[in-house]
């Protein structure tokens, strides 16, 4: 498939076996895409909801400006994954590339293989028993084998507020 | 002593330099720049007299309708005045300044936009034409929504701050508003300044053609620039295959920028509709993709003067809030005491205090403006600025605005003819050809 394949979708579920190009599944509402092989740039770009499945690799921006719903992605995902997003939940089975989770408000990303690096404004939080047991039932269900120790990359929330007030205004307010 | 005063180190510059030093960050406000540049009050119309005869001024037709961006979309939009108001996001504004302006623009059958948060419900209800955008942010983001739309527009810059994403400071992200854009309440907002699905020019053409397909062909899909590579910027639009290209100039207002973006980036509107005129007339799409241009708009002869231009259509943001009442000193509120600023000089539409109940969240603010009263406002407004429009047409002796061109108009300033490519008055000579 080309760019924008399933894309500004609200309920289906999809089903392609193969690749995909950039920006599968863009702006996804609900519903269910499952992609068998490789995504390229920008997979999940700006979903607010629904799944979205990966079999292979991703390409950069995996998940840029999320806000909503659960991409898994089997393989690794590259710069930039989870770019500025606001909710739901990336899962990288394999590694990430650098700047994972850059200025990204809240959502969480799982990640079983290395970290590139962390993007600004980005943490690591010890991931518990219980999110690890959710995650290992998920790839079960999904077919994964394995049970990776993942790492959970979240917002440090150091860039919410900037006292956007001047001496004067901090008076009126 | 030549001047009074220091001109480096003004009193402006001095409390500039405390402030940061408070700070120790950028400085935001709202409305637009104060750097005084060219614009349209350095052109003059040249009206009839023996070499052309005029059109009753006061009564002859005058045709003010256009049609937008029918390049490839089955429904154009068509507007009964070449004026509409530009995209401000529910949340900057709030609701009932968004559903004013939409019901004031469906009273004289022009169109409104959304902005940087989505469709509100409301406004849609209340809109006759809506022009949806589809922004950097994607907040609020809905194919259902933008399915309803009349035109699409992508924003990739905006005048105010180009190169950068809109603000929304934590005061006007509350509950409603934050949940809209699936933020948490409170945060201060900075969106993203690129889109999250395409990069460059080449990808731009696909994201078109998406929008089209997802929207059936039957809809107009605008591209809307911060003007400031205006003629490159242009010309790889309309090769992407934009039906209509809005450039929003340097002037053009904003609810919250950086001052440094404001007053220190982009181009006037008045040179910036010259070069995407050019650029269009280049590559053979002048007057086949629609021109729209928006920055500092007040008065029909401004109106008047961006088309005969070249542009199709302007844009108003600022001018509507005004009539909506922006700056007004209204019996409910008191500026000096609510905002620091007298009415008339207030700029702190990101502190989401305004007296006027326009760019607020604030429950009892937002209470000071009544939607109803508002819309008749900004409709008058509307009304009165194509007034001024056909007044000036028919004084060129022309009974339809599209024939307006830039030999009715000459230049006031040397750096306005060079602008705007009209002579000098007073001399034939148009300076910088």
């Amino acid at each position: 498939m080309g760019y924008y394949a399933a894309s500004q979708l609200d309920g289906p579920e999809v089903s392609i076996d193969g690749n995909a190009g950039w920006a599968l599944g863009e702006n996804l509402m609900n519903g269910k895409i499952a992609l068998s092989k490789n995504a390229g740039a920008s997979v999940g770009a700006s979903m607010r909801g629904g799944e979205m499945f990966v079999g292979g690799t991703a390409g950069a921006r995996a998940g840029i400006s999320m806000k909503g719903g659960t991409l898994l992605i089997a393989g690794d995902s590259g710069f930039l994954t989870g770019f500025m997003m606001q909710k739901g939940r990336i899962i990288v089975c394999g590694s990430v590339g650098e700047a994972a989770g850059d200025s990204m408000y809240e959502g969480t990303i799982y990640v079983g293989g290395d970290v590139g690096s962390l993007g600004a404004d980005a943490k690591y939080e010890e991931p518990t028993e219980d999110e690890l047991i959710e995650l290992w039932a998920e790839l079960e269900r999904k077919g994964i084998a394995g049970r990776p120790k993942f790492r959970k990359i979240v917002s440090q929330k150091k860039l919410y507020h900037y006292d956007t007030l001047e001496r004067l205004e901090r008076t009126l307010i | 002593m030549v001047y009074g005063s220091n001109q480096i180190w003004a009193p402006w510059t001095v409390d500039d330099i405390h402030s940061k030093a408070d700070l120790g960050r950028y400085r935001i406000r709202g409305m637009s720049t104060h750097q005084k540049v060219t614009h349209f009050d350095d052109l003059t119309f040249l009206s009839t007299g023996l070499t052309r005869f005029p059109l009753e001024g006061y009564k002859e037709q005058c045709n003010t309708r256009v049609e937008l961006g029918g390049l490839n979309a089955e429904n154009p939009l068509v507007i009964e005045t070449p004026i509409y108001i530009t995209g401000m996001s529910w949340g900057a504004l709030s609701a009932n300044a968004k559903i004013a302006l939409g019901k004031a623009a469906s009273m004289v059958g022009t169109a409104s936009c959304t902005g940087d948060g989505g469709m509100l419900p409301a406004e849609r209800e209340v809109s006759d034409k809506l022009i949806y955008q589809v922004l950097p942010s994607r907040y609020g983001a809905d194919p259902n929504h933008m399915a309803t739309a009349q035109a699409i527009e992508i924003v990739v810059g905006q005048g105010a701050k180009p190169g950068t994403g809109g603000l929304l400071m934590g005061v006007k992200v509350l509950d409603e508003v934050a949940e809209s854009r699936d933020l948490p309440p409170g945060i201060d907002q900075r969106s993203p300044a690129r889109h999250p699905d395409w990069l460059g020019p080449d990808d731009l053409a696909i994201k078109i053609e998406q929008l089209r397909e997802a929207t059936d062909w039957k809809v107009p899909i605008h591209v809307k620039l911060g003007a400031c590579r205006v003629a490159d910027d242009v010309k790889l639009v309309a090769k992407a295959g934009a039906d209509a290209i809005v450039i929003d100039s340097m002037v053009a207002g904003t609810g919250a920028s950086a001052e440094i973006l404001l007053d220190h980036s982009g181009i006037p509107t008045v040179p910036a509709i010259v070069l995407a005129r050019e650029a269009l007339r280049e590559i053979g799409l002048y007057r086949k993709v629609s021109l729209i241009a928006s920055g500092g708009i007040r008065n029909g002869a401004d109106v008047a003067k961006a088309l005969a231009l070249g542009a199709d259509a302007v844009a108003i943001g600022i001018a509507a809030l005004i009539a909506l009442n922006c700056n007004r000193d209204i019996p409910e509120a008191d500026f000096e005491k609510e905002i620091g600023l007298p009415a008339g000089s207030c700029n702190r539409c990101h502190t989401g205090r305004c007296p006027v109940g326009i760019a607020t969240q604030d429950p009892e603010l937002v209470k000071r403006l009544d939607p109803d009263e508002g819309a008749e406002r900004v409709a008058n407004f509307l009304n009165s600025m194509t007034m001024e429009l056909a007044l000036l047409t028919r004084s060129l002796g022309k009974g339809d605005v599209k024939s307006l061109e830039p030999e009715d108009l000459a230049a006031l300033t040397i750096e306005a003819s060079a602008m705007a490519r009209v002579p000098l008055v007073g001399t034939d000579k148009v300076f910088g050809m």
